[in-house]
């Protein structure tokens, strides 16, 4: 009765998960030129070549930076924003919709509304900028810069889900325990430092491992915003640059993914079995 | 809880699965050391009927999708037995590329004619993923010698004609007359960028723009238009194979471009698109694309003056590189849709076609006997294009033949005129990067 419940979805899995994931680990041992009908067998040479190159110091790192800070920005954010919703003053049932509402929009039209807002030569913050006689930042040119600009926008997009979680949780805690400390004469921070945030741990454990993987696996904005992934090519652009990109080297890309396949396993276990432990669920 | 954390656990597996399913659904390559080369001895159109209907991929180059509509429909007129159904396939030639390229490993959904720019075509070659169209040009009596000799000696290799061109460009120099006038400037192009940098601080001073000249956007195609400098100043990105991007006269160059930004202070780098920032009137001049002409034409509020590209202190004149794209058939379609594709081919290369596409687009006409006599009086400055091309270079090798090397080089860019990189360190990282994309990528698949 299981098996007949569920092998439509395990055969749908099994045939667009698993069995790409299958072939994408065999197409990583090929030296394969994307539109070409013809590979050679490279064995594990995809990977050496990979990592030593100077490519993969500074993908690796840019995956590092992005991944830390728009995961740590969109928490921290996100706890912030729903403090502010969870008081009660007129006008947060909107301010919850705004708040939400960048995350359920498409990551493309984001990307150009944004560009438009960056842009240095016509752009709204060089408007503003040159109103107090400064050049605006070459956001979209400098590599560095363009780093910003992405995590920028999406910590934007994605803080509003953050909120609504954070929101769920706080709404959630035992009212008698904030009380007794209340009563005990524990001021507000220390409720919120003492008790709020361990009882919150649960949800900021969630938070941690789907954000986390959210961010490893973010996509749109970058190829929007930044096409030629300069300073901004994560491992997952980087696959995407190397094989559809101009380079067109299937293989190559086929073992950059497999190694973010690796790293996402490795962080989603190492979460499971040692940040669990930190967590209070009552 | 347990069963909690394996649902997740197996949630989780399955979201990083997802990533690699678009390479792995893709067709597999085989491994049994089969060659990509076409056997064009085995191509023989004789019998074969042309299919009932084609697909014609294209980016609408120079927003040329009215201009194509219109020709399709005429074709549809004269060969009535033949539909041919017009895919948006991008939204430029990368794209255009990356679909055609799934198609390709995909082994399916193939059209019957796509548009390929100069820095795709040969890789198609490559791969073996286009057919030589000499036996076609030879049955639909295509004249071929009606053609720019050299905008169609840019598809030729290995003694076949490999595609015809269609959307073919140069970089035009563009520039605001309003601005020339008031900076008291004479009405035309520079000769030099000697001279530009004479006349910059007076423009600078007196038009109110942002900039007296502006880069094309890096992220576009920057190998393309610094190729004029390189040239210019004696240098290049390679000479046949060898790279020569770190040699003195490269490096000087673009520290000459470095400078203008930095030192000077009268250039600066578009972030998106040169040919638009001087049309909303943020540079008094530019270079782009003649694609671009009457996109620039139709927005500019102002006097638009467009010349040749400036020469250098080695090179004051011969500058000018061209660019743009073709047309070409694929290999992995039947013959019947080959033919089909090349009837459709010589249809929309005939001469009153590309004088229409060249009157809606600015491209250059392709054929010689096209009739521009109505194009040119309705828009003067398609003919500074066609003038200069006699007085273009075929690119560089490593920037049309290296996979990857146009981003490469817009990286370099990036580096010195946005990041005020040391030039020569760059031009130093870029032709290792290059030399290794020769050696991996190239070297390989070429003739002896």
């Amino acid at each position: 009765m299981f098996l007949a419940m569920a092998l439509p979805n395990l055969v749908l899995i099994g045939t667009f998960t698993y069995w790409p994931l299958i072939n994408n680990i065999y197409y990583s041992t090929l030296d394969w030129t994307l539109g070409s009908a013809s590979a050679t067998v490279v064995g594990l040479q995809n990977y050496v070549t990979f990592f030593t190159s100077e490519d993969a110091s500074k993908v690796l790192g840019t995956t590092a930076i992005f991944t830390l800070v728009t995961v740590g920005g969109s928490m921290v954010l996100g706890l912030l924003v729903a403090l502010a919703l969870n008081s009660k003053v007129r006008g947060t049932t909107f301010a919850r919709s705004a708040v939400f509402a960048p995350y359920v929009l498409s990551g493309v039209g984001v990307g150009l509304v944004w560009l438009f807002i960056f842009d240095p030569g016509y752009g709204v913050l060089a408007w503003i900028l040159r109103g107090f006689g400064q050049q605006s930042p070459q956001w979209i040119n400098d590599p560095q810069l363009s780093l910003v600009m992405v995590i920028i926008v999406y910590v934007w997009k994605n803080l509003g889900y953050c909120a609504v979680v954070y929101l769920a949780g706080l709404q959630s805690l035992p009212r008698d325990v904030m009380e007794a400390a209340a009563l005990d004469g524990a001021n507000t921070a220390r409720r919120f430092f003492n008790i709020s945030v361990p009882l919150l741990s649960p949800t900021t454990f969630f938070l941690l491992i789907t954000t986390m993987l959210s961010s490893l696996q973010a996509f749109d904005l970058i190829r929007i915003m930044t096409p030629l992934g300069n300073g901004t090519s994560t491992l997952i652009y980087e696959a995407y640059l190397q094989a559809f990109g101009a380079y067109n080297r299937a293989g190559y890309s086929a073992a950059i993914s497999v190694i973010l396949f690796a790293i996402l396993l490795i962080i989603t276990v190492l979460q499971l079995r040692f940040v669990e432990r930190k967590v209070h669920y009552s | 809880m347990r069963s909690n954390l394996d649902r997740r656990h197996f949630l989780g597996l399955a979201g990083l699965g997802a990533g690699a399913a678009a390479l792995a659904a893709c067709g597999g390559p085989s491994t049994a050391g089969t060659a990509d080369a076409v056997d064009t001895a085995t191509i023989d159109f004789s019998g074969v009927k042309p299919a009932a209907s084609i697909d014609f991929w294209t980016n609408h180059p120079g927003k040329s999708q009215d201009v194509e509509k219109a020709i399709i429909e005429k074709f549809h007129a004269k060969y009535p037995d033949i539909k041919v159904n017009l895919v948006t396939a991008g939204a430029n030639y990368e794209e255009i590329a990356q679909k055609f390229q799934t198609s390709q490993a995909a082994k399916t959904g193939l059209p019957g004619l796509v548009v390929l720019s100069d820095v795709w075509w040969f890789r198609y070659f490559s791969n073996g993923s286009i057919i030589p169209i000499d036996g076609l040009v030879k049955q639909l009596d295509i004249k071929i010698d009606d053609f720019q000799k050299s905008l169609v000696d840019d598809y030729k290799y290995d003694n076949k004609q490999w595609a015809l061109p269609y959307g073919r460009s140069t970089p035009l120099f563009y520039y605001n007359k309003d601005h020339f006038k008031a900076a008291g400037l004479p009405d035309r192009a520079p000769a030099t960028w000697q001279e530009f940098a004479d006349w910059a601080p007076k423009l600078k001073a007196t038009s109110g723009a942002q900039y007296a000249y502006i880069y094309p956007a890096l992220a576009g195609y920057a190998g393309w238009t610094l190729q004029n400098n390189l040239w210019g100043w004696g240098g290049s990105w390679s000479k046949d194979w060898d790279i020569t991007c770190d040699s003195p006269q490269s490096v000087a160059a673009l520290q000459w471009a470095q400078d203008s930004i930095y030192k000077d202070g009268w250039a600066g780098v578009s972030s998106k698109e040169a040919a638009d920032d001087f049309a909303a009137g943020i540079t008094s001049s530019t270079i782009s694309s003649t694609g671009s002409l009457l996109g620039v034409l139709k927005a500019a509020k102002f006097n638009v003056g467009v010349g040749f590209l400036p020469g250098g202190p080695e090179a004051p004149s011969g500058v000018c590189p061209t660019g743009g794209a073709g047309l070409g058939i694929p290999s992995g379609i039947s013959k019947e849709e080959q033919l089909a594709a090349a009837t459709f081919l010589k249809f929309m290369t005939e001469p009153d076609n590309t004088a229409a596409f060249s009157a809606a687009t600015g491209y250059m006409p392709t054929r010689l006997s096209a009739d521009m006599s109505a194009v040119l009086a309705a828009t003067p400055q398609i003919k500074t294009a066609m003038d200069q091309l006699a007085a273009t270079k075929v690119q560089d090798n490593a920037r049309v033949f290296l996979p990857g090397a146009d981003q490469e080089m817009a990286k370099a860019a990036a580096k010195i005129l946005t990041q005020q990189g040391d030039v020569q360190a760059t031009m130093t990282d870029l032709k290792k990067t290059l030399e290794g994309i020769y050696n991996k990528d190239v070297k390989p698949k070429l003739k002896a």
